[in-house]
């Protein structure tokens, strides 16, 4: 077995970008660096391909020790999912690098965006590949830092072209614009917020699991949940969750997301179809997929945390789609499309609850086979995105029909990804999309319509707003002001190349056995149905893309419903009233101790003794007399004493 | 063993015959000796405790001697002693020529007394008798005391006639502590005490509550933190004071009825200490009182994780280990800090962080080594994450699922994370709010902080975790097995109810 192939996949895109950080003051020598780091992500995919398509791999465990005695070891586990997604991730990874390298050519601080573009990558294979949670976190935290540095890359705030929102709009206290260095604040604040506890539920995990055992693959969580019961369960799973759902941007931690556009439009597509926000989702589908919660219904409290989910995840598709309505910003409509699509991630996994399967959940292979789709997918109308931002300089859409001649590569990306996305029979969402479908068919059946009815009404919101973003950018978005449309073919490629997947992908759905579920429930009625009312959705919003009538909503929802508001106001306010208040406790304690009250006091207990040493005899014999006194009136006492 | 630690002694005496730059690399190399020896005992194995004499009871037995817990201390004080000698070489010539003194001249009392101050704390972890360990302690607090006094900034001599009250205060008060010991034991030999009683704990609790600090005596440490020159800093807040925490883990590795007795009240104590001296945090505009403020708030870290010795059993173990991997990741970040902030005061003047801001344009190596100084704060992908997660774990087997419990030691290290990069915004990046030309920087004044930063990332991976995580479980085993069991510990049973 080729277990060698596992530290090469994990450390050569980070070694690989070393190089370029190093040379940082060599301007000329950074310039020609870049490729090296993209040969390190290449041959990572080369070797989660190799992983792919070897048998020998699959379903099993690689262990590498780290701490044997404490259980944190460097497991790693192949299975359906992580072998499919390690390729995902490193084949995304690798176009999106190749399309940087025409994208970010002339940008400053190139050794820092590399070195974390790949730190980016790796990390994320680190997530998807480990079985050992610690391992994991390890990952994560690797995913938080570099999306960190990614987003807040442009750290200069200097160039109005890389912030999001408009400048100097304020509604009372907000402000509603955001240059890059309060992106990458608002992300790390928020997934701090997650991750610690996270963390937490892991420790706890590793404290209950039998044998203080940490491999997700390995951990008996019947007889984990039960020892923890049912309080203990709710709280680890809310914990371990309020993690997945910062990374993944759900409510109400979706406003890092949006300003995340802060960043080079090469990490918003890494961010939004493979990486971080897939992240959360990812986790949550590996970990039910060990759980087997449709088998644990005895277990007390875990009900209760997948209807949470279940609902979190719907909710916050809903609202993602609604807001992204209104929204004319290119890469912010495209964030909240994600967090739509994420929601439905995460609606659907929680559904595996209440699907009892023979062989492999379909719900959880729905929400993977949905996060495959909607990465390439994304990925693809990201890059476009760039490539209209780098040729219209600006960040709003416009462009018209003339200029969707111009840029031909990109319209037809554009077309693809979106129609393929949304679930147009008989392209390729459309199969899991009706599976999924199928599943929420199902949760009517355990007395839950409400689900079926939240995804609907978000899948058609989905469709409509895919559908605007190709309209306002080559239809109806007017003539462009500027208009830059020659060169980056590199560029081109890497939509091209990206776009070309959800083919391939298209193919394996028919020709896989574990898919064919998908086929059947896409040749259902019901399925025919919802797929149509998609198409409608979608032909309507190409040639309608706004509605004058409903600008003031519009503009409600393109503010995020003032969801900005607990980021900038709310959260701020508190914390700093917070702080006032100690400073002022500090600065009472510092003039108690150090500045005024005890100072005075030894001053006054010094000048009292001072008084004394006056310099005359008579005085000195006055203080001897009454000492001498003082001591026979004691005596006396104690003579007279009993 | 005792070789290893007399080479920085010697370099005390030679140092202050060479020029600054021989003197700077040789106490450098000095520091650097014991680091690798130490590094060598962790793979192959700790020597046996090595008797320097034995005197009459109540004294008993003067040793060196090295464990788990030891080398995790000495890694850190030789690690960041050795780099910080070298940053301290273009400082304080800056320091010197800003006070107007004989630069030359100057460095050598300087140098002297760093060294001692350096290779007092390294003694100190590694002596194995209370009264030795109290001679290294108040050694440490005079040298310490001495360059605040000679070489700080502002009202120096102020702040370094109160910075050794408290430490006096301090000092005394545990001494007192040492003594009960003694006349109750019959000896201060580490290995020889059998029980620590509560008033002796009382002392040394109080004693050591002033110097680590806690809060009500922590507004000493902004004062004397801020305005010690920067090298100083670099070893008083990483260094010194957590060592107030390496003392308490001591005496309560032998006898932990104090925090027995105590545990709700000195956790609650701990988390609120920790919590208000992390919002304290986001009100400062000196950088490097903002600094010594985050030190206090990763004090608490390290006394929630001493008040779990007193919860027994696997939380006992795993706060032990959280405090000197705490410790660790502190010395680690907060030197790299420290040197940060002192290298914006070399470079510009600039301490106000209200005028700074995207001061990366004009000195990205110091804003890339302050990256990782705040990752080791905020324990993310440094060797804090095992301090974290050894922490948490502690918590979870001592208090069980109790929200009430577990939610303050959550929110103290998201405040953690929430400060450094807030800091880092406010600093580094954003439109510059005052304007600073660019000038040349010597490569003394942020490679070290890069080697400290490298450090606290390969110490989190193998091999070098593998070698002393184990050796630290070894350390703190108290008594009982030295490799956790395959089966279920008595204390996580109590995991799912709601424990008051």
């Amino acid at each position: 077995m080729n277990e060698w192939i596992f530290p090469v996949l994990f450390l050569v895109p980070v070694l690989s970008s070393i190089p370029i950080a190093l040379a940082y003051r060599r301007e000329d020598i950074v310039r020609k660096l870049p490729p090296v780091s993209v040969a390190g992500i290449f041959i990572s995919l080369v070797c989660s391909l190799y992983i792919l398509f070897h048998e020998e791999f699959m379903d099993k465990s690689f262990s590498y020790e780290w701490i044997p005695q404490l259980g944190i070891d460097m497991v790693l586990r192949i299975d359906y999912l992580s072998a499919s997604m390690g390729v995902i991730t490193a084949l995304i990874a690798f176009i999106i690098a190749v399309y940087g390298l025409d994208y970010m050519k002339d940008d400053y601080r190139l050794p820092w965006y590399w070195f974390f573009f790949n730190l980016f990558t790796a990390s994320m294979l680190l997530v998807v590949y480990s079985d050992n949670l610690f391992l994991l976190f390890v990952g994560w935290e690797g995913l938080g830092i570099a999306s960190w540095g990614l987003i807040g890359h442009w750290y200069r705030d200097d160039d109005d072209i890389t912030f999001v929102g408009v400048p100097e709009r304020r509604l009372g206290p907000l402000k509603l614009w955001w240059p890059p260095s309060l992106g990458g604040w608002r992300a790390i604040s928020t997934i701090r917020f997650g991750d610690v506890p996270m963390f937490l539920a892991i420790a706890a995990i590793w404290m209950l699991s039998e044998g203080h055992n940490l491999n997700i693959s390995e951990i008996d969580w019947e007889s984990l949940f039960l020892k923890a019961g049912t309080a203990g369960t709710i709280i680890i799973f809310t914990m371990f969750l309020l993690g997945l759902f910062t990374k993944s941007a759900q409510l109400p931690f979706s406003e890092w997301l949006m300003t995340a556009m802060t960043g080079p439009t090469t990490v918003s597509a890494l961010l939004h179809s493979a990486t971080m926000v897939a992240a959360g989702a990812f986790v949550f589908i590996k970990v039910s997929w060990y759980i087997k919660p449709w088998h644990l219904h005895d277990v007390p409290g875990l009900e209760f945390v997948y209807m949470f989910v279940l609902f979190v995840g719907l909710i916050s598709a809903l609202y993602g789609a609604l807001v992204a309505t209104g929204m004319l910003e290119r890469k912010v409509l495209l964030a909240a499309s994600t967090m739509s699509s994420l929601g439905l991630m995460f609606g659907t996994a929680a559904a595996s609850y209440w699907i009892h399967p023979d062989g492999i959940n379909l719900a959880l292979l729905v929400a993977f086979w949905y996060m495959a789709v909607h990465a390439f997918a994304k990925a693809t109308l990201f890059l476009v995105s760039g490539h209209l931002i780098h040729a219209t300089h600006g960040r709003f859409s416009e462009g018209d029909s003339e200029f969707a001649m111009k840029m031909k590569p990109a319209f037809a990306a554009t077309v693809i990804a979106t129609t393929f996305l949304v679930g147009i029979p008989p392209l390729t969402a459309y199969w899991v999309k009706s599976a999924m479908d199928h599943v929420f068919e199902h949760l009517i059946e355990h007395g839950m319509l409400l689900p079926f009815l939240l995804l609907i009404s978000a899948s058609l919101c989905y469709s409509a707003i895919l559908a605007r973003f190709l309209s306002l950018n080559f239809f109806r978005g007017g003539r462009p002001h500027h208009e830059h449309v020659e060169g980056c073919p590199l560029m081109k490629l890497g939509y091209l190349m990206m776009v070309s997947v959800v083919f391939i992908l298209l193919y394996v759905i028919f020709t896989h056995e574990e898919t064919h579920e998908f086929v059947a429930a896409g040749l259902a009625l019901s399925s025919m149905a919802v797929g149509i009312a998609v198409t409608i959705a979608y032909i309507g919003a190409v040639f309608k893309p706004r509605i004058e009538t409903l600008s003031k909503i519009g503009t409600f929802f393109n503010d995020r419903m003032l969801l900005p508001a607990l980021n900038d106001v709310i959260s701020p306010a508190i914390g700093f009233s917070v702080a006032k208040a100690v400073n002022i406790g500090n600065r009472g304690i510092d003039a108690f101790c150090n500045t005024k009250v005890m100072p005075a006091l030894f001053d006054m207990m010094s000048r009292a003794i001072r008084a004394i040493q006056t310099g005359y005899l008579k005085d000195y014999t006055k203080i001897v007399l009454g000492i001498v006194m003082f001591f026979l009136i004691m005596g006396a006492l104690w003579g007279v004493m009993p | 063993m005792i070789f290893l630690l007399l080479v920085p002694l010697v370099a005390v005496f030679i140092a202050p015959l060479l020029s600054p730059r021989a003197a700077s690399w040789l106490s450098s190399i000095a520091f650097s000796v014991p680091f690798f020896g130490v590094l060598y005992y962790l793979f192959a194995g700790f020597p046996p405790r090595e008797i320097i004499f034995s005197a009459p009871a109540p004294v008993g037995e003067f040793y060196i001697f090295v464990d788990g817990i030891s080398a995790i201390f000495s890694l850190s004080i030789c690690a960041v002693s050795a780099m910080v000698a070298l940053y301290a070489l273009p400082y304080m010539e800056h320091r010197f020529r800003e006070m107007g003194v004989n630069v030359e001249e100057e460095f050598r009392k300087y140098v002297f007394i760093y060294n001692l101050y350096a290779a007092s704390m390294l003694w100190l972890v590694h002596c194995g008798n209370l009264i030795m360990l109290y001679v290294f302690l108040e050694i440490m607090l005079i040298t310490a005391f001495l360059l605040i006094y000679m070489y700080g900034y502002g009202n120096r001599q102020w702040v370094g006639i109160l910075y050794l009250i408290w430490c006096c205060i301090a000092g005394v008060l545990t001494l007192v502590g040492f003594l009960i010991i003694a006349s109750e034991n019959g000896t201060l030999s580490l290995d020889a005490i059998e029980r620590v009683g509560i008033v002796a704990w009382a002392f040394i609790f109080a004693g050591m509550i002033i110097e680590l600090p806690g809060l009500g005596p922590h507004v000493w440490l902004p004062w004397a933190h801020a305005e010690a020159p920067t090298p100083v800093s670099a070893l008083l807040s990483p260094l010194t004071v957590g060592l107030a925490g390496y003392i308490m883990l001591r005496v309560a590795l032998i006898d932990a009825v104090f925090f027995k007795v105590f545990t709700v009240p000195i956790f609650i104590y701990a988390a609120i200490s920790s919590i208000y001296a992390g919002f304290s945090v986001f009100v400062q505009t000196d950088f490097k009182r903002l600094l010594a403020y985050s030190t206090v708030s990763q004090m608490g870290y390290i006394l929630i994780a001493l008040c779990l010795l007193g919860a027994g059993g696997e939380a006992a173990k795993f706060g032990a280990m959280g405090v000197s991997i705490q410790y660790m990741s502190h010395a680690f970040g907060k030197s790299i800090l420290f040197c940060s902030a002192g290298g914006l005061i070399a470079l510009f003047g600039m301490r106000d962080i209200e005028k700074m801001g995207g001061l990366h344009d004009v000195v990205p190596e110091i804003s890339n080594a302050a990256v990782m100084g705040f990752m080791n704060l905020a324990g993310i992908l440094t060797v804090g994450m095992f301090g974290e997660f050894f922490i948490l774990r502690g918590v979870v087997e001592a208090f069980g699922m109790n929200l009430a419990y577990l939610l303050p030691v959550v929110f103290i290290f998201i405040l953690s994370g929430w400060y450094g990069f807030y800091t880092m915004r406010k600093v580094f990046y954003g439109r510059p709010r005052s304007s600073v030309a660019a000038s040349h920087m010597s490569a003394y004044l942020f490679v070290p902080l890069f080697v400290l930063g490298a450090l606290s990332v390969l110490f989190f991976f193998p091999p070098f975790s593998s070698a002393w995580v184990p050796e630290l479980f070894k350390a703190v085993g108290m008594g009982g097995s030295s490799v956790v069991s395959g089966g279920v510990s008595a204390s996580a049973a109590v995991g799912g109810g709601l424990l008051p």
